[in-house]
């Protein structure tokens, strides 16, 4: 697969992530699409390093951040799920319209 | 090829599953075979170690995260459907942004990018020049994402664990 390949590729992926994050009224819905586009971005990542950088393996030490800082976000995500959740009785997006705890 | 064409068609199934599934258990379960598809992407790209670091935390660590979730939250097992409209305008917005985004790239010089040859990567990309490069180079950035990784766990436990207190606004009105 060439460079040019690989970028429609992750496009694709993205895309769906977008429409994920767009359509879907469940809160680990839209977790599941941003989970996508953060992949796709991945893809490209390593993608250009593989074909275009002179230095090697930064893409990799990129991914691996990214990775790790999605742990830290999907941890926090599921918490707010969680307590909205114990709040509400309910993770769609629709309902929860108010700031006030 | 062949192993391209299982990479890109198992990735885009997983991922339409996971976009389209009501049943969120099997959501994720969509989303696990499109992470895998993603991990055989980076492996073909010529990183054992990301692909291997892909399955062990995203589809061995968030998505089992996400099921547990799932499980906590009886309500939002099943998802609600939004309306046509909202899914129809969602469709049409994404489908636009990915002919923007591919008329750029079809027209820009990225497909005269060469081949790389398989060779050069075993050697400027082995795990140990990645061991290197992250206690030294980046050294500052990789100290920086633990701590940000021991915030968020001890944030994630804070706002679970918190209990429904009533301030003392609620109790006299």
């Amino acid at each position: 697969m060439t460079l040019q390949t690989w970028l429609l590729f992750a496009l694709v992926i993205f895309s769906i992530g977008l429409y994920a994050v767009l359509a879907r009224r469940n809160l680990i819905a839209i977790l599941i699409g941003i989970e996508l586009m953060l992949n796709a971005a991945n893809i490209n990542f390593l993608a250009f390093n593989h074909f275009v950088t002179s230095d090697p393996a930064v893409g990799q030490i990129i991914v691996l951040f990214v990775i790790g800082l999605a742990a830290a976000e999907v941890s926090i995500a599921l918490s707010i799920v969680l307590a909205v959740y114990r709040q509400r009785k309910a993770i769609d997006v629709q309902d929860l319209d108010e700031l006030r705890g | 090829m062949i192993s391209s064409f299982l990479v890109v068609s198992l990735t885009v199934a997983g991922a339409t599953l996971a976009v389209l599934q009501r049943n969120m258990v099997r959501a994720i379960f969509g989303l696990a075979i499109a992470l895998l598809g993603v991990a055989l992407a980076f492996l073909e790209l010529g990183s054992p170690f990301v692909a291997a670091m892909e399955v062990l935390i995203y589809i061995g660590g968030i998505t089992v995260a996400m099921v547990f979730a799932i499980m906590l939250s009886a309500e939002g097992r099943v998802a609600v459907e939004a309306s046509i409209w909202r899914r129809l305008v969602s469709a049409v917005l994404a489908a636009a942004f990915f002919a923007g985004v591919a008329y750029a790239i079809t027209s820009s010089e990225f497909g005269k990018a060469p081949v790389v040859p398989d060779e050069v990567h075993k050697e400027l990309w082995s795990v140990e020049t990645l061991g290197r490069d992250l206690l030294d180079r980046f050294n500052v950035v990789f100290e920086l994402l633990s701590i940000v990784l021991l915030v968020a766990i001890l944030g994630a436990i804070a706002i679970a664990t918190r209990e429904k207190e009533t301030s003392p606004e609620d109790s006299n009105p």
